[in-house]
């Protein structure tokens, strides 16, 4: 928390330190300063730097072009998401249909918030020009160099590198991550789905009401909140054990393979990677038909006799084994089988990080006459959980949005026998990815999804802190280089 | 001694086996559900009761209106192609960035980074497709490529552990030699750096063959030409076309993992020094 | 600060390759305009150099999407097309994939980048429609009329009622019936089974019993498992908010937990095999059944499966008390619709009218053996000796037009899920009729 708080302490400092930065070059800078208020070129053409000039220039006509030529009809209508709704008279003359000028509520979101988002970037370029401007004219007054055009540039392979560096990948980080990102949080707070969807029908700012529905509810009706603690729950659950679970499978089996008994350790391990390489939506079909209610597992089982005695001892009921169909099953059964998927990983990360154990070390304890399982527990281990401490709990996050798994194997098998689960479309096997998946591809149920996706976020966010802030004490990188 | 000792590697041995087994009979079902004469999905028994090469055939040269999988292949390998050279850069550039340099807002991007993660990216795929259409890049493989690759800066963690391993003292080095930081990148560092290299080259390479729900979403036009070997494949299991494709599908999931067993086997080393010395200091 | 400069300065060339992209896409209404577009350049030249063309022939681009596996026979349908009109217009249509049983998904993702026509399955029209994502058919009867030579009335009485009923909503057609194959029947292998003991489950799940058989069925899911409240006489509807009407807790012929009991002295039975709803096909081809309740989309599967004993009648009796009720179904159809944000809606709906007129209808029966909705179409001798299509036929007098909205589907299935589990118990009435209780309160609640 004071880390968090220091962090917004500072964000806050450079903040206002930019703003007076800003007011004493407006209250100090000469003529041409004051006039790259208006015309943002202006202070360079002063210092001759035309190119500079012209380059900026160029960047406020096209965010003035693009403010008024094409934003302002969808951002003006961004507080009522639009009020036309599409009507169409057909003319048999052209055999057309004639449509009226309609508002689609999702593009003026959508394109609303792109606009703020490039407002944002032009009012700091804005800012930062004049700031820029006024540094330049100091430097004149100093006699100091101007750097020319081409030093310019020359800067941004040298002392400026990360902004030529990191450009290109903001830029895309911005638009196809934050921006989509911004805009379904938004439709949190609105009313977007299956009686809402744009084109034909437009939706509206609805305020918390989702929430409120997430949270509280009641009876069979609304029961978004029952589902949401088990579905949770069943997350957590799950996140925790297939990380557990392929973790320490993979450690195992590399140290198997690693083993001096081990003959020809090459072929093993690539008959382990063998299974990475075969698409998951290809191979977990198939173990899901393995598993199937009247798959090969099962005929199998029923000729051996388990499944009556399975019966007979009263763990089933059924006359067949419901690996995937029944929610106890299905939950050991998952996380099986995701130990088949995520183990050959794990060992090829547990392969690499025990070849750099220190060699002295082991041998210093063998000589002590530690026994193996010693060594494996004072030494292995503790080695193995410093070096992947912090790669554990980005696993555990990706395990809590793994949809792969769960997706395939549970899609059309499994259907809940919980009648309050089902009236929200969701089932004891799903995790909160897949069932906002299930709510947006096949209810266009939007505005819950979104709502149920900030609270994962914020879920991960706070457990992702938490564990971060433990496992790595201060600033490690430093120590490394 | 010496029989205990032989006892002792033969158990650890068939230990080692019977794991592998286990892992393998998926894998194995596979291979010779793709072999079966029979086209529909047979779970009854596990080796087909009649083989044949057909499937292989069918997918291969006589592409039909379901099955494209030369056009799909081609595709898939294109698009992988390039955003596995875009990513791949866009991951060393951050990389080099967080992990050599010091600027200002270095943290706070890291930071930012690290939240952005965490969200759920299905949520805004609907997003992502209007952005998209609004660019025109719907049912465009460009389009495809900036989806899988335009992000991928996010996930410069693990070669920035890579790269903090780099010593500091070449750069330094370098500089006073009076080589510009963008030499530093491109002679220094970058030939070092082979594993985590071929590691993300390996791990952006995967993810178009893998992908069945952005790449759908994204070519809507229903152009089968167009698709990617994920989709095409994904199709085949449709309620209609199930009985008479599955087979196929299981052969062109043959073909699929054919050469990406052999990228990683070859590149094995690589990537588990790419992705240990990464996470080592991640 | 150069830095920041610097920033900008890149940036602006981004704004300008967006607005560059923006202002291209503002130009055109919609996506499918461009192609259009640039084809009817190509075409206005050509024509310009052939000189014969008359002036007024209109350009008109046209996409369609039908199914994977009916790609050849659409383009040969589409062929005939383009050559009727050709003294017209000039017609170009380009053909895409989109199964039926998945084309709502793809359409409402984004409507105006759909195709101008589609074909889908008849349970997806109630959710087309609510989203405006069909043409409404009437409001094409003048093109109709003054291009194709009939009217609306006349696709309406061409075609068997129920499949109109089914692409009828609000009281006006939204789309044109291609085929009436979409429903579900009973498969039966007739040297296990006997045509007597397919007449009712009781008998058809003792038969199959005494050929150690069983008899597979679908529970989890709303489509199958309704058909036994159907029988009953209930029935389900769409109301005008968009939500379920559902009175399967209440009483129609019988009561609904009496259907109920009647459900679980099936699901019950050791010769019963519940079937998850995607298995149907491999569980036919796993050899260990004798009857099974599907559509023509098993026909080949089944006919491997049951070789000579291959065999197809209507859905049989069930148990009520003492009555024998018969089992009704889901009247399902593949229909083809027009896109309501369509460029060229009239020539859309003459597209969509043409690959599903009588003629037409005849090609995909005798191509791919889909059963026609067309009354002239399906009355023909070859139509009547296809053994799935008969059977699907003689159930298609106790099939009913499932009307519903999306709430549905969910809560049905998992009432079915706990019957075919065992979950409910035919002598505890109260907890049956609470199970009821939920279903309904989850299928009529408003969306949220």
């Amino acid at each position: 928390m004071e880390k968090i708080k220091a962090g917004l302490n500072s964000f806050g400092k450079a903040i206002a330190g930019f703003f007076k930065e800003f007011g004493e070059a407006v209250v100090k800078g000469d003529i041409f300063v004051k006039l790259s208020l208006l015309w943002m070129g202006a202070g360079y053409v002063r210092r001759k730097q035309y190119i500079k000039a012209i380059l900026i220039t160029i960047f406020q006509i096209a965010v003035l072009a693009f403010t008024f030529g094409f934003a302002m009809e969808y951002v003006s209508k961004f507080g009522t998401l639009g009020t036309v709704r599409q009507e169409s008279v057909f003319n048999i003359q052209t055999m057309k249909n004639e449509f009226n000028d309609y508002d689609h509520s999702f593009l003026i979101l959508l394109i609303s918030l792109i606009t703020f988002v490039i407002w944002i970037v032009a009012i700091v370029a804005y800012f930062g020009n004049v700031i820029s401007v006024y540094h330049l004219q100091k430097r004149a007054q100093q006699g100091l160099h101007i750097n020319t055009f081409r030093e310019d540039v020359h800067e941004l392979i040298n002392k400026k590198f990360h902004v030529t560096l990191l450009f290109l990948p903001v830029m895309g980080i911005v638009i196809f991550t934050i921006i989509p990102l911004l805009v379904m949080i938004l439709v949190a707070f609105t009313n977007y789905d299956q009686h809402h969807m744009p084109p034909s029908e437009l939706f509206t700012w609805t305020g918390i009401t989702n929430f409120i529905n997430l949270f509280g509810g009641g009876g069979m009706t609304i029961t978004f909140g029952y589902a949401f603690v088990r579905v949770l729950a069943w997350t957590l659950v799950w996140a925790f054990f297939s990380t557990l679970t392929t973790y320490i499978g993979g450690i195992l089996l590399s140290m198997l393979i690693n083993n001096k008994k081990t003959k020809l350790p090459k072929m093993w391990r690539t008959l382990f990677i063998v299974t990475i390489a075969v698409p998951q939506f290809v191979s977990l079909l198939l173990v899901r038909n393995f598993f199937a209610d009247g798959g090969i597992m099962n005929t199998i089982c029923a000729n051996i006799g388990l499944t009556g005695w399975l019966r007979d001892i009263g763990l089933i009921s059924t006359s067949y084994i419901p690996f995937l169909s029944a929610p106890i099953w299905a939950h050991v059964m998952i996380i099986l089988i995701n130990i088949w998927i995520g183990v050959p990983y794990q060992m090829l990360i547990a392969t690499g990080v025990l070849m750099n154990i220190p060699g002295e070390q082991l041998e210093s304890a063998r000589i002590d006459g530690a026994t193996p399982r010693q060594i494996f527990w004072n030494i292995t281990m503790p080695y193995m959980l410093f070096v992947t401490g912090p790669s554990l709990v980005t696993d555990f996050v990706k395990n809590i949005n793994n949809f792969n798994v769960i997706y395939l194997l549970t899609t059309g098998v499994f259907v809940t026998t919980n009648q309050a689960m089902a009236n929200s479309q969701a089932k004891e096997t799903d995790l909160l990815v897949t069932w906002l998946f299930t709510l947006t591809q096949d209810y266009y149920n939007y505005k819950m999804a979104s709502t149920i996706g900030i609270v994962v976020f914020v879920i991960c966010a706070a457990f992702t802190l938490l564990a971060f802030n433990r496992m790595i004490k201060g600033d490690r990188e430093e120590a490394f280089q | 001694m010496k029989t205990k000792k032989l006892v002792n590697i033969t158990l650890h041995n068939l230990l080692l086996a019977f794991l592998a087994f286990i892992w393998l009979i998926p894998i194995v079902w596979l291979l010779v559900t793709s072999f079966s004469a029979y086209t529909g999905m047979n779970t009854s028994t596990f080796f087909p009761k009649e083989w044949s090469l057909n499937n292989y055939k069918n997918l291969l040269f006589s592409a039909d209106s379901v099955a494209q999988f030369p056009n799909w292949f081609k595709n898939t390998f294109i698009i992988a192609c390039c955003s596995c050279l875009i990513s791949s850069s866009f991951v060393l550039m951050v990389a080099y960035a967080t992990s050599c340099m010091r600027f200002k807002m270095r943290k706070p991007l890291m930071n930012m980074a690290v939240i952005l993660n965490l969200f759920p990216g299905f949520l805004s795929m609907i997003a992502v497709y209007f952005i998209l259409k609004t660019l025109n890049l719907t049912n465009n493989h460009l389009g495809l490529i900036l989806v899988y690759s335009a992000s991928s800066g996010l996930g410069y963690l693990i070669a920035k552990g890579f790269l903090d391993t780099v010593p500091a003292s070449l750069r330094e080095a370098a500089y006073l030699d009076g080589a510009s930081e963008a030499v530093i990148f491109l002679k220094v560092v970058m030939p070092m750096s082979k594993p985590i290299i071929v590691y993300t080259v390996i791990s952006s390479f995967l993810a178009p063959w893998m992908d069945f729900v952005f790449a759908k979403i994204i070519l809507n036009a229903g152009i089968s030409s167009q698709w990617t070997v994920a989709i095409g494949l994904y199709n085949m299991l449709e309620r209609s076309l199930i009985n008479t494709y599955f087979t196929q599908f299981c052969a062109g999931g043959v073909l699929v993992s054919i050469p990406i067993s052999v990228l990683f086997v070859i590149m094995q080393k690589f990537y588990v020094e790419g992705i240990t010395g990464g996470s080592v200091k991640g | 600060m150069k830095k920041k400069l610097l920033a900008a300065l890149l940036t602006a060339s981004m704004v300008a390759t967006m607005l560059v992209g923006c202002g291209g896409s503002a130009e055109e209404a919609a996506p499918s305009t461009d192609a259009a577009q640039t084809e009817t350049k190509t075409e206005e030249t050509k024509t310009e150099a052939a000189e014969t063309a008359p002036a007024e022939k209109q350009d008109v681009a046209l996409r369609m999407w039908g199914a994977e596996e009916d790609q050849a026979m659409l383009q040969s349908m589409i062929d005939s097309f383009v050559a009727n009109y050709a003294d017209v217009a000039n017609i170009t249509v380009e053909l895409g994939v989109e199964s039926e049983s998945t084309a709502k998904d793809v359409v409402l993702t984004d409507i105006e980048a759909a195709a101008d026509v589609y074909a889908f399955a008849s349970d997806q029209l109630p959710d087309l429609v609510k989203a405006g994502a069909l043409q409404n058919i009437d409001e094409m009867d003048g093109a109709l009329q003054a291009y194709a030579g009939k009217g609306v009335a006349d696709v309406k009485s061409a075609n068997a009622s129920g499949s109109v009923d089914a692409a009828t909503a609000n009281g006006s057609l939204y789309a044109f019936p291609m085929s009436a194959d979409n429903g579900y029947f009973l498969y039966y292998d007739s040297s296990v089974i006997s045509a007597e003991d397919a007449k009712s489950w009781d008998t058809l799940l003792a038969a199959a019993e005494a050929g150690g058989k069983k008899v597979g069925m679908t529970f989890a899911s709303g489509w199958y498992n309704a058909s036994f409240f159907y029988g009953a006489g209930f029935t389900t509807g769409l109301n005008e908010d968009g939500t379920t009407s559902l009175d399967f807790n209440g009483s129609a012929d019988y009561t609904g937990v009496e259907v109920v009991k009647g459900m679980l002295g099936i699901a019950g039975h050791p010769a019963f095999m519940a079937i998850a709803d995607g298995d149907i096909s491999n569980q036919i081809a796993g050899g260990s059944l004798a009857a099974v309740v599907s559509g023509t989309w098993d026909a080949s599967a089944a006919q491997t499966a049951f070789g000579d004993g291959y065999a197809a009648t209507k859905l049989p009796t069930y148990t009520i008390g003492d009555a024998q009720v018969q089992q009704g179904s889901v009247a399902g159809f593949k229909l083809v619709g027009v896109n309501a944000y369509s460029q060229n809606a009239g020539w859309a709906a003459l597209l969509a009218d043409w690959i599903t007129n009588e003629d037409n209808q005849k090609i995909r029966f005798a191509e791919r053996e889909i059963g026609p909705s067309n009354i002239n179409a399906a009355a023909s001798e070859e139509v009547a000796a296809n053994i799935a299509i008969s059977a699907l036929a003689e159930q298609s007098a106790y099939g009913v037009v499932q009307v519903v909205g999306g709430n549905y589907w969910d809560p049905t299935s998992t009432f079915g899920e706990m019957i075919a589990k065992g979950e409910l118990s035919a002598d505890d009435e109260a907890g049956i009729q609470t199970a009821l209780d939920n279903m309904v309160a989850g299928v009529t609640a408003p969306v949220q």
